[in-house]
């Protein structure tokens, strides 16, 4: 059995527009770049029959918007739904190795604990996760600061390397078996040289990469649960949340953050249950009735989105959950970047021992 | 068919017992088998309105029926005050640990309660009154804001007179009429009946009101660890996903609601 195949370009773009036969199929595309800024990217529903758009690094969106909703239905109570919805059968393209890694958060959260979310699981069930290499980054992208890779090694079904015309398909799971076997006529089985090749790509963007973090003086992935700890009572949060507009876009454009509430809502007879996403920036986050609030400041909201991803997740799940895609620095209207937080906890820490 | 997590089974208020001004016990029967342990809580659901946490103030042995006192702080408990008999509510749970009963067997039980605090600890109650000869005695020490905010009136005399039982009641202010005790509840805290060494003391009320117990406990010579303490947060799914109630590494609702000091006491601000 092959784990690694080729696909011509011009055959890869069959393949996928032949999924749409059978899924909603998602793929990247590209945004306008205003002169002299990056390019960003983002996922449509593919329509037509368009050449994929392979992205060089990650889109706007975070994957978990595929899979919990800014705001939807969760239930009907107390007459059940004349019909359940139907999951209906999805495959993503263009997710990178720091979504991969944000995802399993997600999954920690919906697919274990107390109970499982049976939506979430049947949403994941039915979703196929072709991802991609990484051939170039954002200058918001750190993700070797928290041992993620630019490529991934786990987690999709099909994962995609840009080689000379077309592209090297590694498969990643059942699921990813299964496709190749249906359209088995797009794929030839890749050959030692050009898995040498890919090999060979992927170092090189390493190194560019871990060049241009270099300079940033990044605060190591082993330190971070210390510096929550040690660095609680330090001003550093005050100082960074000084520009905090209690927007929510850290969280929400966030890969890992997940965070929800609960809300009834009543139609004629039928009463519902929404969830929607919620974000511990908010002055209300952990308001209990009657109005005490532990979170009554700006100051101890910031630090619990830190201290929840760098000390909480580090606890609870053995990784912190944060994979260095810096979409909430980019999100960020009062310019509070991540990365500087923790390297001036850091920095304080060091002096102050 | 996984089940939905997030769907309330159906109940209805059966009874409604005004207990103060500002408190009243809801008496709910679900329509659907329900039970609980006691210490446990469940999400309350006013239909097309909203949801909220309570740990069910009845005997956890009674199946039929729970009742949950309710104080009337906010948007929901306001609706639920409102609320007449035969009302349909949901009922979601029950979630969290609740009260490890078989670590309280053998001891000395020092239960503390304020206000509407008393409400998770008369489930106890019962609970420990069930077996009472599991445990060596039972002491009940409770305060009140004034006479007129004492929950469960008629029911506290009878507790008294349970074997292995003692209470002592105590208000911070009191008013013409009122010959007991007169003093935050932590001046009823000494001479206390219990060996220290063979003790646990369980404590629900309000914040500031665990704050001083719990400090008054550890003076007294309590163990960290035999401090059982009800921890107050913001509860939305009940299920450790929704992420409100985090307390340190913890979530209150799937990890507590109830911790021993032992657990969080290096956690900061845990009153806030």
């Amino acid at each position: 059995m092959h784990n690694v195949y080729y696909s011509q370009s011009h055959k890869l773009n069959e393949f996928v527009s032949r999924l749409k036969a059978d899924f909603r199929v998602f793929v990247p595309a590209v945004k306008l770049a205003e002169s002299g800024k990056e390019a960003e990217y983002t996922y449509i529903r593919l329509a037509d029959d368009a050449p994929l758009v392979f992205n060089p690094y990650r889109v706007i969106e975070p994957l978990k918007a595929f899979f919990t909703q800014f705001a939807e239905k969760v239930a009907g109570y107390f007459r059940p739904d004349a019909a359940p919805k139907q999951e209906e059968k999805t495959v993503i393209f263009g997710i990178k190795n720091c979504d991969l890694y944000g995802h399993k958060i997600q999954d920690f959260v919906f697919l274990e604990g107390v109970e499982v979310d049976a939506a979430y699981s049947l949403r994941r069930e039915n979703t196929i996760f072709i991802s991609g290499d990484c051939n170039d980054f954002k200058s918001v992208c750190h993700c070797l600061a928290w041992d993620v890779l630019p490529y991934p090694f786990e987690g999709f079904d099909l994962n995609l390397s840009p080689l000379n015309e077309g592209y090297l398909v590694e498969v990643g799971s059942e699921k990813g078996r299964d496709l190749i076997e249906r359209y088995k006529e797009y794929f030839t089985p890749a050959k030692d040289a050009q898995i040498s090749a890919r090999k060979q790509k992927r170092e090189n963007l390493v190194n560019r990469l871990k060049k241009h973090l270099l300079p940033q003086n990044l605060v190591a992935k082993d330190s971070v649960q210390k510096l929550m700890r040690q660095g609680y009572h330090l001003d550093t949060w005050q100082q960074f949340m000084l520009t905090c507009v209690e927007c929510g876009g850290c969280n929400f454009i966030c890969d890992t953050c997940h965070c929800f509430l609960l809300a009834d809502e009543k139609e004629g007879q039928q009463n519902s249950k929404l969830r929607a996403w919620d974000s511990c920036q908010y002055v209300n986050y952990a308001r209990v009735a009657g109005g005490a609030n532990p979170l009554k400041i700006r100051t101890q909201r910031l630090r619990f989105r830190f201290t929840k991803k760098f000390d909480f997740f580090v606890d609870n799940l053995g990784i912190p959950a944060c994979c260095g895609c810096g979409r909430c620095i980019e999100a960020c209207p009062g310019k509070i970047d991540l990365r500087e937080v923790l390297k001036d906890l850091a920095k304080k820490i060091e002096i102050k021992a | 068919m996984m089940k939905n997590i997030y769907s309330p089974i159906e109940a209805a208020i059966e009874d409604i017992i005004t207990e103060t001004q500002n408190i009243k016990t809801f008496v709910i029967r679900p329509k659907e088998e329900f039970s609980f342990r006691t210490g446990q809580f469940i999400e309350l659901t006013l239909p097309g309105i909203g949801e909220a946490p309570f740990t069910p103030s009845s005997d956890p042995n009674v199946k039929e029926k729970i009742d949950v006192t309710i104080m009337n702080v906010g948007k929901v408990t306001q609706r639920v005050h409102n609320a007449a008999k035969n009302t349909a509510v949901g009922i979601r749970g029950p979630y969290g640990k609740g009260y490890p009963l078989e670590q309280f067997a053998g001891r000395d039980i020092l239960i503390v309660g304020g206000g509407v605090g008393l409400a998770p600890l008369r489930s106890l109650l019962f609970s420990l009154f069930a077996d009472i000869d599991k445990y060596n005695k039972v002491v009940l020490c409770y305060g009140a804001r004034t006479p007129g905010d004492i929950i469960y009136k008629e029911a506290i005399p009878q507790w008294s007179k349970i074997r292995k039982v003692e209470v002592r009641i105590t208000v911070d202010v009191g008013e013409p009429g009122w010959n007991g005790h007169v003093g935050l509840v932590t001046t009823i805290l000494k001479d206390l009946p219990v060996d220290l060494k063979n003790a646990k003391a369980i404590v629900c009320g309000p914040p500031i009101m665990m704050k001083f117990v719990n400090l008054k406990l550890l003076d007294l010579g309590f163990a960290p660890a035999d401090i059982y303490l009800s921890m107050e947060k913001n509860m939305s799914c009940g299920l450790g996903k929704c992420g409100h109630c985090r307390l340190g590494r913890y979530y209150t609702c799937k990890d507590g609601p109830v911790f021993t000091y032992e657990q969080i006491k290096d956690i900061p601000e845990i009153w806030e």
